[in-house]
């Protein structure tokens, strides 16, 4: 019985892992191949990846899409944990206040926040490009970033940074190296939602840009009426990019703690 | 492998490239200059941005449109572009509402070289503002296989009611096109500000979505059609010509009861940042190279009349959507009435909530 | 520390300026009449008539929650056993699985969702499966199926998380403790694990539920030009049409609707976790 289980478990993952990665794997094939056909593979050829690379647009949309990620992400990082840090010790009504609106992106259907931007924007005449877009980013991100240090500042001691300044430590030592350190997984977690929300965001960008400027998911919404095995081979790109960072932070603390195990052994 | 991972480096130094501009343009006219361009999706040839490029060191920014009416809406508000590439009927709105800039003829020394037919339109009677880019007809793309000449040639634009192909054509997705089927199919002029016939056209259009099952596009029929995923399809004739040029099978009729003549026109808005470099450009798309890179590339008929005669004759000779049809009394050109657009805006919307409905 | 206190102010500046500001803005254009200007404007409730009283719209709104439903639904039979099965892993199998179900995640949506149009085409490789069975024509891309599709395959792996996480948290005790009072594993399941992860299934419902109402680009790369759903409605109006004050009503209509279906969501599950806490 217990083994029966086990096995439609097996199988109900296979099954699963195939779905995700169906389309996926789809996509990297077809980024190979000879012909423009979407369902026939005909051969091996480069040729997706050349028009790509001599495809000025798709690459900008490209460093677009990295670049607007990684500031939204670091800023939004910032912020939030700052004013986490701020409203823990806040009084009632400022708490509530804004973390009722930090809620509002969070809660609302994406397409009335972008609505909400694009009107924004418009009214007051601020000209549509990459920085209206990054505000926007930052403006979804940040409240992420909040509702996960949140509950980490809660678990702390709240005397804790006052025993820190009793110690002698200025208010901004007992921050960063006591508060700081102590909520980190947090701040790494909202991080990576930060990065991931920007990095994947299509309809509020989709409403805020303008000038040209378009990242990757405007880009492929707009080429995707007609057959293009180019948008194949810029998701082949981004896969090994993702795959390639998401290697390095999940490699990079275990050579780290390696390493700190040597030296202890060192040391000892 | 090793080349997988070559390319992949060259992204990389790509990536790193485009985030400091690369200052090849030096020496050029316009070396660090910018060109706001809104144009149509796919309607560019592969190399005509990069060779403008190169010739005179500007760098070109594109967006891209997919029905005038969300153009419109962009330029409306206040985005500068240097170059639109809107169609005759919103041409006329765009200069209605002050939108334009009048060209300078002494930067622009392509005129003669364009296409008699499409000069002084209507909209534009002496070329004061716009410069023709593509221009053609708008008929039926049809599978010859499935469908017969004479259904065709009896039931005009009803063949779009005609049962017999129920789950089998494409509409496409433009307001005005729309209504302008639906009216000739009535035997209405297109440029009707009747509210009855309107009406009867927006029944038309209702009991087509209601009892055909048709498919509402845009750039998707170009593809399906070529791989003749359906019988039959509402189409602007360049797309038609991509679609044969690819599928000998398709076939492109223009009812008798007449069409759209359409042409499609870069002008410069009035908050314009760069103007000059805008003339460059129209200058450059309508010369004989630029033009035979769009015209070939896209399939749209060019206004330029060397490049238009040697495609006729050459690339796409043979086939009858490339060169428009004249002379036909039926035929018409879109005029811009706001009260209407707004009727027809109104109905379409509820065309298409009702096709989805259905 | 009274001291960093004063470190959220900025932040209530900005989501004045960034969250309130544009939400009162919204809540003006659906109210008043007045191109699309500012200056000269009027109060009017036509917008919301308009669409209350029109059908059309009215069917594309049900439409619209009707397949969000089905989508949840769906999310929740497939999500539960997978989330089930990897909370029962070993921790070291646990942290893969999620790692694996989490990895498509990175990867943009839209380009995600542009790939199964690849797949499910005319002639394409789900055409040629079905066809082992005898079904090689069935028409796959552009029908609601497929846009459903679209929908499970984007949202999945919220439900799945959730159901996950809140499995994990779960006091592995109390089922040694129903095993001990002589329950077989069903009566385990339906009366301590099933109860107890429900958290996990209600903030995974809201997690799929609420953007597959609002969702527009999967209807549209996936559903064809002839399938309307309300998000469709909103943008079309944004980006074609050109009237944002009716735009901003349907917009404003979906928030309220949306709001009121996650207040009941939540207040079924206090409710539930209510007798939970009585029955323990």
């Amino acid at each position: 019985m217990k083994k029966d289980k086990r096995i439609i478990g097996k199988i109900l993952m296979v099954l699963a892992v195939l779905f995700f990665y169906l389309p996926i794997i789809f996509m990297v094939i077809f980024s190979f191949n000879e012909s423009k056909s979407l369902t026939n593979f005909t051969g091996f050829s480069m040729q997706w990846y050349e028009s790509l690379f001599n495809n000025r647009e798709m690459m900008e949309s490209l460093s677009t899409t990295v670049s607007i990620a990684l500031i939204a992400t670091v800023v939004s990082t910032v912020v939030g944990t700052i004013s986490a840090i701020g409203l823990s010790k806040s009084g009632k009504i400022m708490k509530s206040v804004v973390m009722q609106l930090n809620d509002f992106p969070i809660m609302n259907p994406e397409i009335v926040t972008a609505i909400g931007l694009m009107l924004l924007f418009i009214t007051f005449g601020v000209k549509r490009g990459y920085m209206t877009m990054l505000l926007a980013h930052i403006c979804f991100c940040t409240p992420y970033v909040i509702l996960s240090v949140m509950p980490k500042i809660r678990s702390l001691d709240p005397n804790l940074s006052d025993a820190a300044m009793d110690l002698g430590a200025t208010p901004w030592q007992a921050l960063t190296k006591v508060l700081v350190p102590q909520i980190m997984p947090g701040i790494v977690s909202g991080a990576l939602i930060a990065f991931t929300m920007s990095f994947d965001d299509f309809i509020i960008s989709y409403f805020v840009t303008g000038g040209g400027v378009k990242n990757l998911s405007i880009m492929v919404y707009t080429m995707s009426k007609r057959v293009n095995p180019t948008i194949n081979a810029i998701s082949t790109l981004v896969v090994v990019l993702i795959t390639v960072v998401l290697l390095v932070i999940n490699i990079v603390p275990l050579i780290k703690s390696r390493r700190e195990k040597k030296n202890e052994k060192v040391v000892s | 492998m090793k080349k997988l991972l070559a390319s992949f480096l060259a992204a990389a130094t790509v990536i790193s490239m485009t985030g400091c501009s690369s200052n090849s343009g030096e020496g050029k006219p316009y070396a660090g200059q910018e060109l706001h361009l809104y144009n149509w999706g796919e309607y560019m040839g592969e190399n005509l941005i990069s060779d403008f490029e190169d010739l005179t060191g500007a760098t070109v920014v594109v967006d891209y449109f997919d029905s005038n009416e969300a153009m419109y809406i962009r330029v409306a508000n206040g985005e500068p572009y240097d170059i639109l590439v809107p169609s005759d009927y919103m041409i006329e709105r765009l200069l209605q509402e002050d939108l334009l800039q009048p060209l300078d003829k002494s930067k622009l020394n392509c005129m003669d070289l364009l296409v008699e037919g499409v000069k002084g339109l209507p909209y534009d009677p002496n070329n004061d503002y716009s410069v023709p880019y593509f221009w053609g007809t708008v008929g039926i793309v049809y599978d010859k296989t499935k469908v017969s000449e004479e259904d065709l040639q009896r039931e005009g634009f009803n063949i779009f009611l005609d049962t017999k192909y129920k789950g089998d054509i494409y509409l496409y997705d433009s307001e005005r096109d729309s209504f302008m089927m639906a009216l000739k199919a009535l035997g209405y002029s297109m440029n009707t500000s009747d509210p009855n016939e309107l009406n009867e056209a927006y029944e038309w259009l209702l009991q087509c979505v209601e009892t055909m099952d048709p498919e509402i596009v845009t750039d998707e029929i170009i593809d399906n059609m070529a791989q003749g995923r359906k019988a039959l399809g509402l189409v602007y004739s360049g797309d038609a010509t991509y679609i044969m040029s690819e599928n000998e099978n398709m076939g492109y009729f223009i009812p008798e009861s007449g069409t759209n003549l359409w042409s499609d026109a870069m002008v410069i808005p009035k908050n314009a940042a760069n103007p000059d470099l805008a003339h460059e450009f129209i200058n450059y798309v309508s010369s004989y190279d630029g033009a035979m890179d769009n015209s070939s590339f896209v399939g749209y008929t060019s206004a330029n009349q060397q490049v238009m005669d040697e495609l006729a004759n050459g690339d796409f000779a043979g086939i009858n959507a490339y060169l428009p049809r004249t002379g036909n009394p039926n035929d018409e050109v879109f005029k811009y009435d706001e009260e209407t657009r707004k009727t027809i805006s109104d109905l379409f919307s509820r065309v298409k909530i009702a096709a989805s409905n259905a | 520390m009274k001291k960093f206190s004063q470190l959220a102010w900025p932040y209530l500046i900005w989501v004045i300026l960034m969250i309130l500001l544009p939400m009162l803005l919204i809540l003006f254009y659906a109210f008043t009449n007045s191109g699309n200007g500012i200056i000269n404007f009027s109060f009017t409730l036509e917008h919301f008539i308009k669409f209350f009283t029109d059908q059309d719209f009215l069917l594309v709104l049900w439409r619209s929650l009707e397949i969000a439903i089905k989508t949840t639904i769906i999310c929740v039979l497939l999500g539960y056993p997978i989330g089930y099965f990897i909370a029962r892993s070993s921790d070291k199998m646990r942290n893969f699985w999620v790692l694996v179900i989490t990895l498509p995640m990175w990867i943009n949506m839209l380009v995600r969702t542009y790939a199964w149009i690849g797949i499910l085409s005319d002639g394409g490789i789900a055409q040629s499966f079905l066809g082992l069975f005898g079904l090689g024509d069935t028409e796959l891309l552009y029908t609601e199926g497929s846009v459903l599709l679209g929908m499970v395959y984007n949202f999945l792996p919220f439900m799945i998380l959730q159901i996950n996480t809140a499995l994990c948290k779960m006091d592995k005790s109390l089922l040694e403790a129903s095993h001990d009072l002589g329950a077989n594993r069903f009566q385990t399941f339906w009366r301590v694990t099933f109860p107890l992860s429900l958290s996990g299934v209600v903030s995974g419902i809201t997690l799929v539920f609420l953007p597959a109402v609002s969702s527009f680009f999967i209807p549209k790369l996936l559903g064809g030009g002839s399938y309307f759903l309300i998000g469709n409605v909103i943008e079309n109006q944004f980006i074609t049409v050109g009237e944002w004050n009716f735009g901003s009503a349907i917009s404003m209509i979906m928030a309220v609707i949306m709001m009121v279906c996650m207040y009941a969501i939540r207040k079924i599950d206090e409710r539930n976790a209510g007798r939970g806490k009585e029955k323990a």
